[in-house]
């Protein structure tokens, strides 16, 4: 079972942002991992836990500052990924939603792909009648460089009727040998996509469904998607998953096939997989971790540079605009305020108001708040001020305007 | 879809969510946002409904100021699933080639949008506070291009900026607009607008996903986005500026007397809210009493009162989008460095175990 979690690098301080025409400059700011796309960790190495698998995570953007994110991951507090993918491109940069989701599952497509094709051979190897030698020798080989669950073929000493290994022995009939390497074929096909329910730098929720379209696409067949899930069991074995979501107020239990895409909910809480479930885990699971990420560019995915980062992208942020501080701002104790209606009033040759009771009158030069606080016209912001000015019945009630 | 007759597209879609045979009010808000926007460009609000015995409730959009209905009415719509429901909306974007399309941008309305637009080879801007009809100005290597009357979709961008996102080339220019943002139009049963049936075409890719379970559990009513004055509690709470440890349950109940006075005295919504910190504190001494229903920001409330008074909140980008659009906001905080003060009209740096009284005494007074 391919078990892929998504995750985006997002400012670390939302406040200090470049922006460059309103294109986020991801290569000059700290990176971090967007804190939603914990849960999807955590749901993605639930899966493994209780069902096994790859767990293997994919990013997009900048590899310089996203590589030390998934390489830390490995060790994650969770059992960590057992291999990381980062499709970094300079044509990627300036992606919105529909591009990202493009880009994304390609190279989803990419990772699923690279693992399906050597079954794929192994499986037309048996069919050619290949011999035990050779089929060991490939499967070795497929084995060392983590390509090939336990369930076709595994050193390890407690699993003992790997599908490969049995048929070598003269355990299994050809017959039988290629019905399990055909049923694993499709487990590996029915991969499940973990992603988080949101970004901390605008994205809200677009990604995952979007993913699931993008594949679906590519696949020539729908790909569901599953968002706002807070619980869920997975069926590899018969490629079906039960989910439990909330949109909104409507609560949903779901039975989907997969392969198919989740965003996890921040009230997901993972549980405890169950003992009887480990032995099979254990078959899906794969020789070790690859501790080091893998970088791939646009052309490594196949990925149409007409439909990747800026170009590809159907929308375009404008310039922003700074809507800035409120225009009066009051501090309690500190902004001086005329305490009554102001006329009208000269002082060294210039004229000054009208004022109102409560206007702000900070920015009046110095001599002249003096004056104004000596007449005692002027005097600091109190708190009852506030109280009257901000509950003034006028105030409160004032309707919105359409 | 993308396309060199752009002009081709006509209308401003909304889709309609409902429950209970009835419009929900963000629904109702967004299709007075269509009107603004349709007005301006001599188009229709088109509204489309989906579901399963629909009955009177397909003419509910032209009562709140629709000028056209298309809604489908069938056995398996009756709950909402995702796979479905794109294929319909999708169908009837390709046949009828509208030139916005407005979702809610709640769980629902996200989910949906996701998938319509990129199945629709479109844009999505999602979240948005505002939408204006502008022109937009590409600088290409090619020269300067101008895209007169683009839907100028609004939302907040970082700190105290908005941005505007547009979506020159594609049509239909697909957004999501938060709740609490646009007024919707008193209901009118005199409107009048024609009402189309649409048979849906499904595959069975669309069954990919099968209902077990679906229903609505109503929440708590706050009545958070309707409130003309919301007094905002945070982790302020949890001490005074001595230090001194205090029993949170004590600001919680000022905070509620002072909604309650205000009731009294102005005779206008007043509701207690809160931050996300304060909610996810799970205190004791408030169970049941915060609830995440009460969340300000952006994984809670958005909302836009008269008066907002945050009592103890730090004012986290995440808490001031769902709140920096308030008319008057009021902030107490006894850290003068706290980001509250940036967006506050009234700033009162100072204990709110002394401020809250003086509020209360206040208006209690006379
Ligand atoms: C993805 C994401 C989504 C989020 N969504 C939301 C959201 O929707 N809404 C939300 O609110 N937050 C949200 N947050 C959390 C947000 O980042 C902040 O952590 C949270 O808003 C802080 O809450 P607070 O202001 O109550 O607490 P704090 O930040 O701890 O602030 C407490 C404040 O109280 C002041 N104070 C202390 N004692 C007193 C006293 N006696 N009198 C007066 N002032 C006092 C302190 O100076 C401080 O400024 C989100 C975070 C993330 C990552």
């Amino acid at each position: 079972m391919l078990i892929i979690t998504l995750f985006k690098g997002v400012p670390a301080r939302t406040t200090r942002v470049v922006t460059i025409g309103g294109v986020l400059k991801r290569e000059e700011m700290d990176i971090v991992m967007n804190p939603h796309d914990f849960k999807a960790l955590e749901a993605a190495d639930y899966i493994k836990r209780s069902v096994g698998g790859k767990l293997i995570a994919l990013t997009m953007g900048p590899d310089v500052k996203l590589s030390p994110i998934v390489n830390s991951l490995f060790d994650a507090p969770i059992e960590g990924i057992d291999e990381g993918y980062v499709l970094s491109d300079r044509r990627m940069a300036g992606a919105d939603t529909w591009a990202t989701a493009y880009t994304v599952a390609k190279g989803i497509r990419k990772v699923v792909d690279v693992h399906v094709r050597p079954v794929e051979t192994l499986i037309s190897m048996v069919e050619g009648g290949a011999g035990t030698d050779e089929l060991i020798g490939y499967c070795r080989e497929l084995y060392n460089s983590n390509m090939l669950p336990n369930a076709i073929y595994s050193e390890l000493p407690t699993i003992r009727n790997s599908t490969v290994t049995a048929f070598a022995k003269g355990e299994l009939t050809r017959e039988e040998t290629l019905r399990r390497l055909r049923s694993s074929l499709e487990e590996l096909r029915r991969f499940v996509v973990v992603a988080g329910i949101k970004t901390t730098d605008g994205e809200t929720g677009s990604t995952g469904p979007q993913v699931a379209e993008a594949l679906s696409e590519m696949n020539g067949g729908t790909i569901p998607s599953l968002t706002y899930v807070r619980d869920f069991d997975i069926h590899p074995e018969d490629g079906t998953i039960i989910v439990e979501r909330k949109l909104g107020d409507l609560f949903q239990r779901l039975r989907s096939r997969l392969p198919c895409v989740l965003t996890i909910s921040p009230e997901y809480r993972s549980r405890v997989p169950s003992v009887r479930s480990r032995k099979a885990a254990l078959l899906r699971n794969y020789r070790c971790k690859v501790r080091r990420a893998t970088i791939w560019n646009a052309g490594d995915i196949d990925a149409d540079p007409s439909k990747i980062g800026l170009a590809g992208s159907p929308t375009i942020v404008g310039p922003g605009v700074d809507v800035g501080a409120p225009q009066v701002r009051k501090l309690v104790g500190v902004t001086k305020v005329c305490l009554r209606r102001v006329e009208r009033f000269s002082l060294d040759g210039k004229t000054y108001g009208p004022f109102e009771r409560g206007t702000k009158v900070d920015d009046l030069p110095h001599e002249v708040i003096e004056y104004l606080e000596e007449r005692g016209d002027v005097g600091t912001f109190t708190l009852e001020m506030l109280i009257e000015e901000v509950f003034g019945v006028k105030r409160v009630v004032v309707e919105r305007s359409g | 879809m993308s396309s060199n007759d752009l002009g081709d597209y006509r209308d401003v879609w909304v889709y309609c969510e409902h429950v209970d045979g009835e419009l929900i009010r963000p629904t109702r808000e967004i299709i007075a946002a269509a009107r603004s926007v349709a007005d301006l460009l001599s188009m229709r609000v088109v509204a489309i409904v989906l579901g399963y015995n629909l009955g009177d409730l397909v003419k509910e959009p032209v009562y709140y100021g629709a000028d056209k209905v298309i809604y489908c009415d069938d056995h398996r719509l009756k709950d909402y699933l995702t796979l479905p429901y794109t294929s319909i909306v999708s169908d009837m974007v390709i046949k009828e080639r509208p030139w916005a399309l407005l979702f809610v941008a709640n769980e629902m309305g996200r989910d949906l949008a996701s998938r319509v637009a990129y199945r629709t080879l479109t844009g999505l801007a999602a979240d948005l506070i505002d939408l204006k009809v502008e022109d937009f100005v590409a600088y290409t290597p090619q020269g300067k291009v101008t895209y007169p009357n683009l839907l100028a979709q609004i939302r907040p961008d970082f700190g105290t900026r908005i941005a505007k996102i547009f979506t020159p080339r594609h049509r239909p220019q697909i957004s999501s607009v938060r709740p609490g943002n646009f007024k919707e139009l008193p209901r009118d049963e005199r409107r009048n607008g024609e009402v189309v049936r649409w048979e849906p075409r499904f595959s069975d890719d669309d069954f990919k996903v099968e209902v077990l379970e679906s229903r609505y559990e109503r929440r708590k009513e706050t009545g958070l986005e309707d409130a003309k004055v919301i007094v905002s509690l945070g982790l302020g709470i949890l001490r005074d500026s001595k230090g001194t440890v205090r029993n949170p349950r004590e600001a919680y109940e000022m905070a509620q007397e002072l909604v309650k006075l205000i009731r009294e005295r102005f005779g206008v919504k007043a509701e207690v809210g809160a931050s996300r910190a304060l909610i996810y504190a799970e205190l004791k001494e408030l169970e049941g009493l915060v609830t995440k229903e009460m969340q300000v920001g952006q994984t809670g409330k958005t909302v836009a009162p008269d008066v907002y008074i945050a009592l103890g909140i730090s004012g986290a980008l995440q808490h001031k989008v769902g709140m920096n659009r308030s008319k008057k906001i009021v902030a107490v905080n006894s850290d003068p460095n706290a980001p509250i003060f940036e967006i506050a009209h009234y700033c009162v740096v100072g204990d709110l175990y002394e401020v809250l009284p003086k509020f209360i005494e206040a208006l209690r007074g006379e």
